[in-house]
């Protein structure tokens, strides 16, 4: 098989998943808003997006032009080098590194700088109060999400995701250990600025840092948003739900069947869920949330010693 | 020229004009992560270097650091003046020597030094042995070292904290009396005594 | 012709509006809102139509001039419930349907049959370059100077942790979405933290339509849950709707915890007690409350951000312009927070 066709089917996963992501984002709202919902949901986000292209980009005073061009752009490929060391099914992989889950990790802390960048370059108040407190969060999310990664990798004795994929045959690591699913999710919400996690591009800031935003740079932000919650869905399917095993169906059929549930409980929690003040959510998570992750580690190592 | 010395060439020359970028933009914020970026095209040299975990590591810590040091920036000097134009280098003359002294040390040990020549073998489970000796014969130090840095950061944010254990540390918190209306508990520094 | 097809699609999307609220025009635009063919944005750099809902105080008008020029190319202006002010040229004044008159108006900006409004205002930097460094830096060290007419970043004290952080002072409002229509406020900030507030105008009176739903919708967006606020506003609108679903979606969110105890307490009531009351009554269970007084400036310093928001939005509008009495006579000519 030419190493081509797994690149191409990630481009292709990450784009059908952005749409589906922006039509079930869509889809919550008018649920939660009690609007009536019809088959036209679907084609909004063309609608939405298509919108942003026909109107005009506007500089703010002295940006960080440069940041702000390549924010977007940098977004969307972390998102997809991120997702290129998760296996869809087995031996197909774009990058099948040995350190697979410390290569996310690494586009974990690097979503943090572009967003940051993204917040900063527009040279505004609300943009950079926006990014200046997504730091602060998002960095406390991303250390604990290590702690979670690491409590994952333990059965399988090994970085790699395609190992970790493996070690599931038997049992999904969401049984061995639900809490660290939990808290993946909650990641990901930080990782996408969405719903309780969403301190960046918050509704108390105007948009925060993509209040300055207009015309195709709004439209390229919002893609790689979307992007980047795929690329949460498949990692966290990978890693939690067993990846591309089930019985009956074919192995990637069910990959993507979990990524679209994933992408459906980040959805609706984005709309469910109300956000904590910054102050009180750090508390939350260096007080209550970074424990529980350490907890999970303790259990899962103690496991692994004892019944293996 | 195989595909690797040209990549390892490559990332040399980015890391090296990343690293020159941070004294010739004019942001705090660009000079951060134009570091970050010098680094990064390290960690990729690491991974040419058959040391896959150090090297994104390597960008993984290096993102983390340069983010906190950028927001620290900002927190002290807060838009918009941090995108007014800023002269990024001070004391210069100093630090150009000191530059320059330490890059001819640096290559000349380099230069005479018999570097091993034995490529990795690719089946060589690296991150394994890494593992292994991390947590072998190596853990003394790593765990002495990892343990004292903590250390130093949990008291460098007590020490510097405003809000102290008797109250504000700059309104003269005093330990309360062992005895109603007696001298403060505690031991008292000899010139006061 | 890949342009006009993509105008054509752009024309099927919901019209984007950036809502201007003078006196007494809340309640019509939140009703407004609900207009499936309209959707509010947050920002104007996200909207195409400026809508001017009700009368606007004349010392506002610079700053809805510079807000006027903030949204991107096509743009137009309509003036709703109010004549147009002087010094906006182009502006349209709309009566009766208005949702109808913002759908046609955004056809046909969106076709290229009506003109893009022109600029306002000169397109220029407030304040002209008076660095002094030879470096492009503003002055003789590594900073200093007043380059673009802004004073360079000074620590200032700190009233939490000690921790000396640049004191950056800017004007918020009047007609920004996340504060109460009117209401400007000087706010000096230490990163996300409020230092000190000023209010500079009070916000605009708002004699209709005040409801207890209503006052909880405007307290659930800016915590981001936009779909539920969105209910309890259509709720409020019909005056009738199922009550039990909004029970759930405001208990099941997490709102009432999400909100810190004790936050913009003021004669015994905080934030999360006010939501609890308003829903209370809402619902027939409680009667309106007749609270003390304070200043809405002495409740916001110390508070971070998004704690300053819930803040501003957690009174009913005769209370909150009781809470603003404007810090400095305004003599309605002055250029504010230049």
């Amino acid at each position: 098989m030419s190493a081509a066709v797994p690149i191409i089917v990630l481009f292709y996963v990450l784009g059908v998943g952005a749409w589906l992501a922006a039509a079930l984002d869509r889809a919550a709202l008018k649920l939660m808003a009690g609007r009536p919902l019809a088959a036209a949901t679907m084609a909004e986000p063309w609608r939405q997006g298509d919108l942003h292209l026909v109107r005009q980009r506007i500089w703010t005073e002295r940006p960080d032009a440069m940041n702000w061009l390549l924010a977007p752009a940098l977004y969307l490929i972390l998102a997809a080098v991120g997702m290129s060391v998760v296996p869809f099914a087995p031996g197909f992989v774009v990058a099948d590194l040995d350190a697979g889950i410390v290569l996310w990790g690494a586009c974990e802390a690097l979503t943090v700088v572009v967003v940051f960048l993204h917040g900063w370059s527009a040279n505004a108040p609300l943009p950079l109060i926006g990014a200046y407190r997504y730091v602060a969060i998002g960095l406390s999310a991303m250390l604990l999400s290590m702690f979670v990664l690491i409590a994952a990798a333990l059965p399988a004795e090994s970085l790699a995701v395609s190992a970790i994929v493996e070690s599931q045959a038997s049992v999904w690591n969401v049984v061995r250990q639900p809490p660290g699913l939990l808290l993946f999710l909650m990641l990901g919400l930080s990782l996408t600025l969405r719903g309780p996690f969403d301190y960046a591009d918050a509704s108390d800031l105007a948009g925060g840092t993509s209040a300055e935003d207009s015309g195709p740079a709004r439209a390229a932000w919002q893609a790689a948003r979307l992007a980047m919650l795929v690329s949460v869905s498949a990692m966290t399917s990978a890693v939690f739900l067993g990846g591309y095993h089930g019985p009956w169906l074919p192995g990637p059929v069910w990959m993507l069947v979990k990524m679209a549930g994933v992408l459906a409980a980040l959805v609706g929690a984005t709309h469910m869920l109300a956000r904590l003040p910054p102050a009180r959510m750090l508390t939350l998570l260096w007080t209550v949330l970074l424990p529980l992750a350490f907890l999970v580690l303790a259990l899962v190592g103690a496991e692994v010693l004892l019944w293996k | 020229m195989e595909v690797k010395d040209l990549a390892f060439f490559v990332l040399a020359a980015s890391a090296v004009w990343t690293g020159w970028r941070v004294f010739r933009v004019d942001s705090m914020v660009r000079a951060s992560f134009s570091l970050m970026l010098s680094f990064i095209a390290v960690g990729l040299i690491m991974l040419l270097l058959a040391a896959p975990y150090i090297g994104i590591a390597t960008v993984f810590m290096m993102a983390v650091e340069m983010m906190v040091m950028a927001l620290f920036m900002v927190m002290f000097m807060m838009n918009p003046a941090g995108l007014n134009p800023m002269w990024m280098v001070h004391q210069h003359r100093l630090a150009a020597a000191t530059g320059f002294i330490t890059f001819a040390a640096l290559t000349i040990a380099v230069l005479l030094s018999d570097l091993p020549g034995n490529p990795v073998d690719p089946a060589k489970p690296v991150i394994h042995d890494l593992g292994v000796e991390l947590l072998g014969n190596s853990m003394l130090i790593f765990e002495t070292a990892g343990i004292t840095l903590l250390a130093t950061m949990v008291g460098t944010v007590i020490l510097s904290s405003r809000s102290g254990r008797y109250g504000p540390a700059d309104e003269g918190s005093l330990p309360p009396p062992l005895t109603p209306g007696g001298r403060p508990a505690g031991r008292v520094p000899e010139d006061e005594e | 012709m890949a342009v006009s097809g993509l105008a054509r699609l752009a024309t099927s999307a919901p019209a984007a509006i950036y809502p201007v609220v003078g006196k007494d025009g809340l309640a019509a635009v939140e009703d407004l809102s609900l207009h499936p063919a309209v959707s509010l944005q947050p920002t104007p750099r996200h909207a195409s139509v400026l809508l001017v809902s009700g009368e606007i105080r004349r010392g506002d008008h610079p700053a809805l001039r510079r807000l006027h020029d903030q949204l991107p190319h096509p743009r137009a202006t309509l003036w709703w419930r109010t004549t147009p002010a002087p010094g906006f040229p182009q502006a349209e004044n709309v009566e009766g349907d208005v949702a109808r008159a913002v759908e046609l108006v955004w056809r046909q900006l969106m076709t290229g049959e009506r003109r893009s409004e022109d600029n306002l205002l000169p397109d220029e930097p407030p304040a002209a370059w008076r660095g002094k460094g030879d470096h492009g830096q503003g002055g003789e060290g590594m900073m200093g100077g007043k380059p673009y007419g802004r004073p360079m970043a000074m620590t200032d004290e700190d009233q939490r942790d000690g921790l000396a952080l640049d004191a950056y002072t800017a004007c918020f409002g009047p007609f920004l979405s996340v504060l109460p229509p009117g209401l400007l406020l000087e706010l000096t900030l230490q990163g996300d933290v409020v230092q000190s507030a000023k209010v500079l105008r009070a916000p605009f009176a708002q004699a209709v339509a005040d409801e207890p739903l209503r006052r909880v919708a405007r307290l659930l967006r800016p915590l981001g849950l936009a779909g539920a606020a969105e209910r309890f506003q259509r709720t409020a609108a019909a005056q009738t709707g199922d009550l039990k679903i909004l029970d759930r979606a405001l208990r099941w969110s997490g709102a009432l915890h999400a909100i810190p105890p004790g936050l913009g307490e003021i004669a015994g009531e905080d934030i999360r007690a006010s939501l609890r009351r308003w829903w209370e009554q809402a619902q027939g269970i409680a009667s309106p409350a007749s609270l003390g007084d304070g200043r809405l400036v002495d409740l916001l310093p110390g508070l971070e951000w998004s704690e300053a928001i819930l803040v501003a939005n957690s009174f009913e509008y005769d209370r909150l312009l009781r809470l603003c009495p404007p810090d400095r006579e305004d003599d309605g000519d002055q250029e504010d927070c230049s």
